[in-house]
């Protein structure tokens, strides 16, 4: 077979499989839907949580049951510029319950009388730790005790002479050598790799199956072997098909992350989110092996099934495992294993992560990805072709 | 014109237990699908291949489209051998297989239009053809339709126009009439009449039919075939005499189920099923060359099965 008809016979397959792709109008909603929406949906979720963490830190309220024992106390809260609230009466029972999501700091009736004597007087918070809020108040109320506690130790030892530089025998001092990107990639790195590698996953799936074995189900895969075509053109042409609608479910993806910081309600998490144009192309750039790949797999696997049925079990091993590998990255805090770039999938997941954390991308870092998908691809086109053919009868 | 010779093809059967699994280390059955046959379709012919459901009419046919690998024999059509040559023995090849297989978010139009360029058509002659042969198979109104929905017998019109679509010199239509009514039964074969007549270009046409009618009334020449063998060949009048039967289901069933014998089933050891006793002897069909009812070939006893 000459090699122009090689190729427009290849080009005629990717042409009608890409047609077909586009009709398929149910797939194609709930593909685009999910690679759109899901990106602002996080987004907006992470955002909503923060910034009610933020007004809750802001609204400086506090739940006091018996502040009228500890006038000390009062006059402390009162200077930090906080308001009191009383707990209603069943406070234990709504905590418990959850209807009541905050903490209540209880102060006994003899608090002052044992403060006074020096007896250790016992404070309570009481929170329910399965409540985030109610967490965070927890954590409000205890820094505000600590917080009188050293006032009151601080004034005691000044009044007995007692110098309050000698309290603070050590400076202790922190020092933050995160950059800026390292920083945002906290935010970023959690959530935008793995969501473009489960579009990837998510957009090569329906078109690996529909062109693979919906072809043998629907009987479609007989008549299309018995043209005088390579079996390696159709595979090419319907593999190039598949791939493209993996990098366009992809970039889909990376364009929502974008639009989406709009929606950020929270300053410090608006600063902490840097992901623009350049992010989003170098994404784009790491994935594209990586799609060529996953369409040859899913492929490969789902020609083997007689129906779209057998063929979806087979690639739910295939998507779990490509989808499980990027965790393997929570083993290891610091700098990645030079094996992690032989990995597909995680290899992706740990150059995104160097993307967006701003540091540099040498040539051996993409290069062993991208071979290593290659590889991949050609191994699974080879037998996609030779499947192609002996699995036409249905 | 399409040869085929000495076509053998046997199949392994999986055992499997009550319980539905299959035993990897178990001993293979093999059931011989195709045994023997030899035949040549000429140009401007109607061949029939008449036989039950089974007697391997479809496995023959999938090894001349190149979709099987027979165990032994060879394949011509237009004098390329399918198995050396693949691509240029298809070229001449149209095939309407029992999986019509339309895609069926495509409009007739473009699923034929899309076996055009995989033969190599360009655009434009690619819908010319589509357009010539919506009108020879009365397609015109549905040509803009997705096949989603079709019936039986538009699906069929759509799939023949789609393997003549490269005006192939060979036609090869397996089970053509299944599902279709009377009207589109009728136009089906003045269409096949056509087509094998000068004006519509002469073509080798190989029918493949389990419907004593359809064949009756359509082919020039028959081939019975029976487990896997032809059992007999000539004209509708000759099988008739040769059988003293006056009517054509009579005399098949006598040709395909006399002397029937359980399909040949071996472990791969044994002999033949050709030379068990009481089996039924190959014979060999070739065309024109000799249209009359053939002697039995010699037995090929010894011969393994497969080579």
């Amino acid at each position: 077979m000459r090699v122009s008809t090689f190729f427009s016979a290849a080009l005629a397959v990717l042409a009608k499989e890409i047609k077909d792709a586009w009709r398929d109008k149910r797939t194609l909603r709930m593909v685009v839907l999910l690679s759109v929406i899901q990106a602002p949906l996080v987004l907006l979720l992470v955002s909503t949580l923060v910034s009610e963490r933020e007004q809750r830190l802001e609204r400086r309220e506090l739940y006091v049951q018996g502040i009228e024992h500890s006038p000390g106390m009062a006059n402390f809260l009162a200077r930090q510029s906080y308001t009191l609230r009383t707990p209603p009466p069943d406070a234990l029972a709504q905590l418990a319950s959850g209807s009541f999501d905050e903490a209540v700091l209880v102060i006994e009736a003899d608090f002052d009388a044992k403060l006074q004597a020096q007896q250790s007087p016992t404070l309570e918070i009481i929170a329910n730790s399965s409540s985030r809020r109610s967490s965070t108040a927890r954590e409000q109320a205890r820094s505000l005790v600590q917080a009188y506690v050293q006032e009151r130790l601080s004034l005691g030892l000044a009044l007995r002479g007692v110098g309050l530089g000698s309290l603070q025998a050590i400076m202790l001092q922190e020092r933050d050598v995160a950059s800026a990107g390292s920083r945002s990639a906290q935010l970023t790195g959690a959530m935008i790799p793995l969501y473009v590698l489960i579009a990837v996953l998510i957009g090569a799936m329906g078109p690996a199956m529909d062109s693979t074995a919906g072809e043998r189900e629907r009987g479609c895969l007989e008549p299309l072997m018995m043209n005088p075509v390579s079996p390696w053109a159709l595979a090419l042409g319907k593999w190039a098909a598949v791939s493209l609608v993996a990098i366009a479910t992809a970039t889909l993806t990376l364009c929502s992350f974008i639009p989406a910081q709009w929606l950020l309600h929270s300053e410090a998490l608006q600063a902490l989110f840097q992901f623009g144009w350049r992010e989003a192309l170098l994404c784009l750039g790491i994935c594209l092996p990586f799609a060529a790949a996953v369409a040859a797999l899913m492929m490969a696997s789902s020609v083997r099934g007689k129906t779209l049925k057998e063929a979806q079990a087979g690639n739910s091993l295939v998507q779990l495992t490509m989808m499980l590998l990027p965790l393997v990255s929570l083993l290891h805090d610091a700098a990645e294993p030079a094996w992690y770039y032989a990995v597909p999938s995680l290899a992706q997941h740990t150059l995104m992560l160097r993307v967006l954390k701003g540091q540099a991308l040498e040539p051996q870092h993409w290069l062993l990805p991208a071979g290593i998908c290659l590889l991949f691809t050609l191994a699974a086109l080879a037998y996609l072709s030779r499947a192609l053919r002996a699995k036409a009868i249905a | 014109m399409i040869q085929i010779e000495q076509l053998s093809k046997r199949f392994a059967v999986q055992r499997t237990g009550a319980s539905g699994w299959r035993w990897p280390r178990a001993p293979k059955m093999w059931v011989q699908a195709v045994q023997d046959i030899s035949l040549r379709a000429e140009n401007g012919s109607i061949t029939g291949l008449l036989g039950a459901n089974g007697a391997g009419k479809t496995t023959t046919l999938r090894m001349l489209a190149g979709l099987m690998q027979p165990d032994s024999g060879r394949l011509l059509i237009d004098g390329h051998d399918v198995l050396r040559q693949r691509s240029a023995a298809l070229a001449q090849l149209g095939m309407l297989s029992d999986a019509r297989g339309l895609y069926p978010r495509l409009t007739a139009r473009e699923n034929i239009v899309y076996f055009a360029r995989l033969h190599g058509l360009s655009d434009s002659q690619a819908q010319a053809r589509a357009d010539l042969l919506a009108d020879l198979l009365d397609l015109r109104p549905l040509l803009g339709r997705a096949t989603e929905g079709f019936s039986q017998g538009e699906r069929v019109k759509t799939a023949l126009a789609r393997a003549l679509v490269h005006d192939p010199a060979n036609i090869v239509l397996d089970e053509p009439t299944n599902g279709l009514d009377v009207q589109a039964t009728r136009a089906l074969r003045e269409t096949l009449r056509y087509l094998r007549s000068p004006a519509g270009g002469s073509k080798c046409i190989i029918f493949s039919s389990h419907i004593m009618q359809e064949v009756e009334r359509l082919c020039d020449q028959v081939l019975v075939i029976a487990q896997g063998r032809i059992v007999a060949s000539g004209s509708v009048p000759e099988l008739l005499q040769s059988t003293g039967q006056p009517d054509f289901e009579d005399a098949f069933v006598q040709l395909a189920f006399a002397s029937a014998a359980p399909p040949a089933i071996d472990s791969g050891r044994t002999q033949p099923a050709a030379t068990q006793p009481g089996a039924l002897q190959p014979y060999t069909y070739v065309g024109s060359a000799d249209p009359g009812l053939v002697e039995p070939a010699v037995s090929r006893s010894g011969e393994a099965p497969c080579a």
